[in-house]
């Protein structure tokens, strides 16, 4: 009796394996109705995500500022001058300027590189612990945003949309490890390939024998036929070290993002680049030192002399 | 398994998934990720019998596949889920007693969770996934495996509570 209910368990177990192999092949065969079904997932999750996301962001910035605590360190102290009354509305009010600053900043950079943007809010991240990297927002096919566009933030590129519904759209981020886009070093520019490894720091492999990188180059988004998935000209990162190895054939290195990819509250979806190619318009200027003032102290005779 | 706890396992599993989906997926952990409806799922497993193990594993896979945040195939998670819930009614249940210690329920949800974990990395790079680095896997899953044992407390005693809540009166 007890082996009979064991070959059903066994029978049961097999027949639920092949049935998963077999979805696995319906997706990976493209069928459309498997897209379907997580893009209307998506739509019945998008309002439980922006009611969490109302929930969650103050308390985000309070585990952001934890996880920051040695660069927070002066932001804290000033908060501690603050009385207790007011410091709950100072958290809901930061919040809402760290919003305001980072759409200000992505603004400016879509507007100095005369891109069409659609800007919209983080309203959840992707599966946590389930080895991908993406971020759902709150705009969708009613905003414009389709497959395949660009997003960027306050200092250069995101990611690119994965997918869409009609209020909210899910970007696969840089750091993906899935993700992959064509680079050029910005004066020299030389092309390679970005790719996301996890975390904020990325690989580039450089296309050609002879193509060349350093510390401290800044990488710019190459660009694809119709601007899609990449406009041209976005920043990407800077390179933070060079492989040297003799069986190499091309130059490999790593770099570091210019956008936190953890603290990401506003992002803007690039619908076209009306004036094409920036060029190098968008590169981070480096910030122009403060003058040094030298005082020189001439010692005076004292009355005793 | 009776086909009257169907309706319920998909419920509960439903509640994980937006819980997990329109909260925890907004928690910026310091380490790696928690992963709720895993360790939900385990805990879950651990008390079911072989039969109704593997159905609930898939039940709760199809649900985890549906999540549209997810870069791997559909259909990964179900046979993920399946497999594990084989594994862990099959070992766990029968190597230990039937009333399980906090203790053991706990660890037994720490790895599992990472076996999973694990699994589903190995038969996403299979089937073409990329994984990433290793410093960022290793982060992935030593964090998960740290909040999954943190948080016991909170989760473990939940899913028990709803466990028995789905048991027919004939289950019981």
């Amino acid at each position: 009796m007890a082996a009979r209910g064991s070959n059903r368990t066994r029978l049961l177990w097999i027949s639920l394996l092949v049935t998963s192999l077999f979805l696995i092949t319906l997706d990976l065969r493209g069928v459309s109705i498997i897209t379907s079904i997580r893009s209307g997932v998506q739509s019945v999750l998008t309002p439980f995500q922006k009611a969490g996301s109302s929930v969650f962001s103050p308390l985000g910035n309070l585990f952001d500022d934890i996880t920051n605590l040695g660069r927070t360190q002066s932001k804290i102290d000033a908060l501690k001058e603050e009385n207790e009354q007011l410091k709950s509305q100072l958290i809901l009010n930061e919040n809402i300027v760290g919003e305001l600053e980072q759409l200000k900043g992505v603004l400016d950079l879509a507007g100095q590189a005369k891109f069409k943007v659609v800007p919209a809010r983080v309203i959840t991240r992707g599966g946590t612990a389930t080895f991908g990297e993406t971020i759902v927002i709150d705009k969708g096919t009613s905003a414009g945003i389709k497959r395949d566009m660009t997003v960027i933030a306050t200092s250069g590129l995101v990611g690119v949309v994965k997918s869409t519904t009609t209020n909210s759209s899910v970007i696969l981020l840089m750091s993906d490890p899935s993700f992959r886009v064509g680079v050029r070093v910005a004066g020299t520019q030389d092309m390679g390939v970005l790719s996301g490894g996890g975390d904020n720091r990325f690989t580039i492999q450089m296309l050609s024998a002879t193509g060349q990188i350093k510390v401290g180059d800044v990488l710019l988004s190459r660009g694809s036929s119709g601007d899609r998935p990449f406009v041209p000209g976005v920043p990407v990162g800077k390179v933070s070290f060079v492989e040297s190895s003799a069986g190499q054939l091309t130059k490999q290195g790593r770099v570091e993002g210019f956008v936190d990819l953890d603290g990401l509250g506003v992002v803007s979806v690039v619908l076209n680049a009306v004036a094409g190619d920036p060029g190098e318009a968008l590169v981070p200027r480096a910030p122009k030192p403060a003058p040094t003032v030298t005082v020189f102290v001439t010692p005076e005779p004292t009355p005793s002399e | 398994m009776t086909i009257n706890r169907v309706p319920g396992i998909v419920a509960v599993f439903s509640l994980m998934f937006l819980l997990q989906e329109a909260l925890i997926n907004h928690v910026p952990f310091i380490i790696g990720g928690f992963s709720l409806y895993l360790a939900f799922f385990i805990v879950w497993v651990m008390q079911e019998e072989r039969g109704s193990a593997v159905a609930s594993g898939f039940i709760a896979g199809f649900i985890a596949d549906l999540s549209p945040t997810l870069e791997a195939p559909f259909g990964l998670w179900s046979f993920v889920f399946t497999v594990v819930a084989y594994l862990v009614a099959n070992n766990v249940r029968s190597a230990l007693d039937s009333d399980l210690s906090p203790v053991t329920i706990s660890l037994v949800a720490v790895f599992g969770s990472a076996t999973a974990l694990v699994m589903f990395l190995i038969s996403g790079a299979i089937l073409g996934q990329e994984v990433g680095s290793a410093n960022y896997v290793l982060k992935e899953l030593f964090g998960n495996s740290l909040w999954t044992l943190l948080l016991s407390p909170i989760y473990a005693p939940i899913s028990i509570k709803l466990y028995r809540a789905t048991l027919t009166a004939r289950n019981r």
